[in-house]
């Protein structure tokens, strides 16, 4: 094959997608503008808020046949996730496992690669920072204590999501299988720690940890519950965003992502990119296991992570693996979540009725998605 | 009955509760569709199963119900992943959250109800047989049924007309097309199709195995299903040998500690999926993976 003609034919595949120029907020500002004046972009406006308003209106019809009032409970969800005491901090406390373990959806995204081990890089995460801050004790300033468990946290993620990497470029075992199953030998291997060899023995006889030593919690900030763990956690977000958006390992992502044939071709180390994203990736969703525990838990329980990892999965679907977008639908899902407690005791709801309010705003972009062409 | 016995008549059991929906998600998957939502599919069923037998009182009525609710969530997959060409694993994953959200709202009621459960009957003759008859006929009906179930589903898969069109479905959709078939219509059946069995497992849950409803029950049976397929390499009969797998290891740690033998139930559950993972690597050392060529495509370009 002539090698100028394939170099031709990879060139657009390279340079096309519109997310490699960056466009400035005036100019995106502007075209969203345009585009939703034109018809068929109010028309595509009107449909999205039709499918927007039909799913919530089924929500509402199940919350109906419960014999409680729709109204009241939308209201009660705001309340518990805005407007109450001390909610906001419990939302953002509540996001922080969310969120990070999202964007360890997003970053492999980028690579073309389908990470669906948050909850068990989450898990490995928590168990890791758990047996270091266990075993550190009071032997150690806090500080020291925090950084040690925050890369035993980091590095216990990386590692469960970089052994799919490594399979995915190996023996090219697909990602999106392995995470799953590696998910279910994390959750098993904190069970197993946590019914022998760690369970406390002053625990009354309950699967948990020992509670981690009162100087390695994360402190409180500011006088109210946010925690040490919120900025570590912005921080990371913000470092996601930098690497994605505007650094060369990002933009070799997504490259790679594009076209790997045109990756390989253009001299990138395809194979070492996508094992690294999805080892950050993991090590994101570690140091959001390492931060819930070290800052809200205080101590491994099982069913800690109560299927964050998949929740997180939907955020980083909902917000298009945008950083900043799936920041939101993070902070979205954990206002959700945080609002259940009080509709079980107000309107007698079960619990895992968020559940399904959570799948009812999903389903609205499932359901918008078309793409373009047909398949067939 | 010893305890090696009594753990492999319990993992028949409870391995059947992972067979049914094992099987459906074989179907769907040959045909090119992965379904992450075979766990809602589960709990649709074993809810509506448990609630029609306990209104009804008649456990057979609530199978039916049971296939139906899986169905039901079956087909709002298929739609969604068939029709409006949505991810298939968040599509997947939704699903689960509604199911798990609708059932323990609409189940609550529920909770603390009695259900006539399936009756056992032991196969005349073959339950005398000693060792194989209590292990494997003394069972309720559901699970006969699926040492039926297994054999009909590889004949139809490879002896077959409509096999040889789903499978092809799996592989290149293109090629269907061409041959004047409707790959659309085959893959929104298969999903259905698969759905339904699921809703068959969920009901061996509720109104075969423990005759009880709660919410949350099928605590992970729907991704294990999932596991399974991978482990048995998208073929009947490791289906069913993957299953029982699955189902002994899940019941062994409490029957070996019942008999005095210390086991760790979690190292055991943790078994089979590293058996999995380790098949899945064998598989791709080996060159050329299983897997329906349509589906590693529905499965890598999904961001």
């Amino acid at each position: 094959m002539n090698v100028l003609s394939t170099k031709t034919q990879d060139e657009p595949k390279l340079l096309a997608p519109e997310e490699l120029t960056n466009p400035t907020w005036s100019s995106r500002l502007t075209e969203v503008v345009t585009a939703a004046i034109s018809t068929r972009g109010l028309r595509r406006l009107g449909v999205a808020l039709g499918v927007y308003v039909v799913c919530l209106g089924l929500f509402a019809l199940l919350v109906l046949s419960q014999k409680a009032n729709p109204f009241g409970v939308f209201n009660s969800i705001f309340q518990s996730a805005l407007f109450s005491n001390g909610s906001i901090p419990e939302v953002i406390l509540r996001a922080v496992p969310i969120v990070l373990a999202a964007l360890a959806v997003s970053v492999p995204a980028r690579a073309g690669l389908v990470n669906v081990g948050g909850e068990g890089q989450l898990i490995m995460g928590a168990v890791a920072a758990t047996g270091v801050g266990v075993y550190l004790g009071n032997s150690v300033p806090g500080f020291i204590g925090w950084i040690c468990m925050g890369v035993a946290g980091f590095g216990a993620g990386a590692v469960w999501g970089g052994l799919a990497g490594l399979l995915r470029v190996l023996v090219n075992a697909n990602e999106a299988v392995t995470t799953l199953l590696l998910n279910f030998i994390a959750n098993d291997t904190m069970l197993y720690l946590l019914y022998q060899p760690w369970k406390d023995p002053t625990g009354g006889g309950q699967p948990e940890s020992r509670p981690l030593s009162s100087h390695e919690v994360l402190p409180r900030l500011f006088g109210s519950s946010i925690n040490l763990g919120v900025i570590i956690a912005m921080v990371a977000a913000l470092v996601v965003w930098y690497l994605l958006k505007r650094s060369g390992w990002g933009f070799a992502l997504r490259v790679v992502g594009g076209n790997q044939q045109a990756a390989s071709r253009a001299g990138l180390p395809v194979n070492r990119l996508r094992i690294s994203s999805m080892a950050v990736g993991g090590g994101l969703a570690g140091l959001g296991g390492m931060l819930y525990l070290a800052g809200t838990q205080l101590q491994l329980l099982p069913g800690g992570t109560a299927t964050y990892g998949y929740i997180a999965f939907l955020a980083a679907f909902l917000g298009r693996h945008d950083p900043f977008k799936v920041v939101l639908a993070g902070l979205l899902f954990a206002a959700i979540a945080v609002s259940a407690p009080g509709l079980q005791l107000s309107y007698g709801l079960d619990g895992n009725v968020v559940d399904a309010l959570l799948a009812f705003i999903v389903v609205a972009p499932l359901v918008l998605s078309s793409r373009r062409k047909g398949a067939f | 009955m010893n305890g090696f016995e009594q753990a492999l008549t319990t993992g028949i059991e409870g391995g059947t509760i992972i067979l049914y929906p094992a099987l459906g998600e074989l179907i769907g998957e040959r045909a090119g569709v992965v379904n992450l939502g075979m766990e809602g599919c589960m709990l649709a069923g074993a809810l509506s199963a448990f609630a029609v037998g306990a209104i009804t009182g008649s456990a057979w009525l609530g199978v039916l119900a049971g296939i139906g609710g899986g169905a039901v969530v079956g087909l709002a997959h298929a739609w969604l992943v068939v029709k409006r060409h949505a991810d298939q694993l968040a599509s997947g994953l939704v699903l689960w959250f509604l199911a798990l959200g609708l059932t323990s709202v609409l189940g609550a009621n529920y909770v603390s109800q009695t259900v006539t459960p399936l009756p056992v009957i032991n196969v005349t003759g073959l339950s005398a047989i000693p060792w194989i008859g209590p292990i494997f006929f003394e069972h309720d009906p559901l699970v006969y049924i699926s040492y039926f179930l297994v054999p009909l589903i590889g004949w139809a898969l490879y002896r077959t007309r409509i096999g040889l069109v789903l499978r092809a479905t799996g592989e290149r959709p293109e090629v269907v097309s061409v041959a004047g078939r409707r790959p659309e219509l085959v893959q929104m059946g298969a999903v259905v199709l698969g759905a339904a069995l699921a809703g068959i497992g969920g009901a061996q849950l509720s109104v075969g195995y423990v005759d009880n409803w709660f919410d949350d029950m099928t605590n992970g049976y729907g991704f294990i299903a999932v596991a399974v397929v991978l482990f048995a390499a998208w073929r009947p009969w490791l289906v069913m040998i993957g299953a029982y797998l699955f189902g002994v290891a899940l019941a062994a740690a409490g029957v070996l500690q019942a008999h005095g033998i210390e086991v760790n139930q979690y190292v055991l559950d943790a078994l089979p999926y590293f058996v999995t993972l380790v098949a899945l690597v064998a598989l791709g050392r080996s060159g050329g993976s299983r897997a329906p060529e349509g589906l590693t495509k529905a499965l890598t370009n999904s961001s």
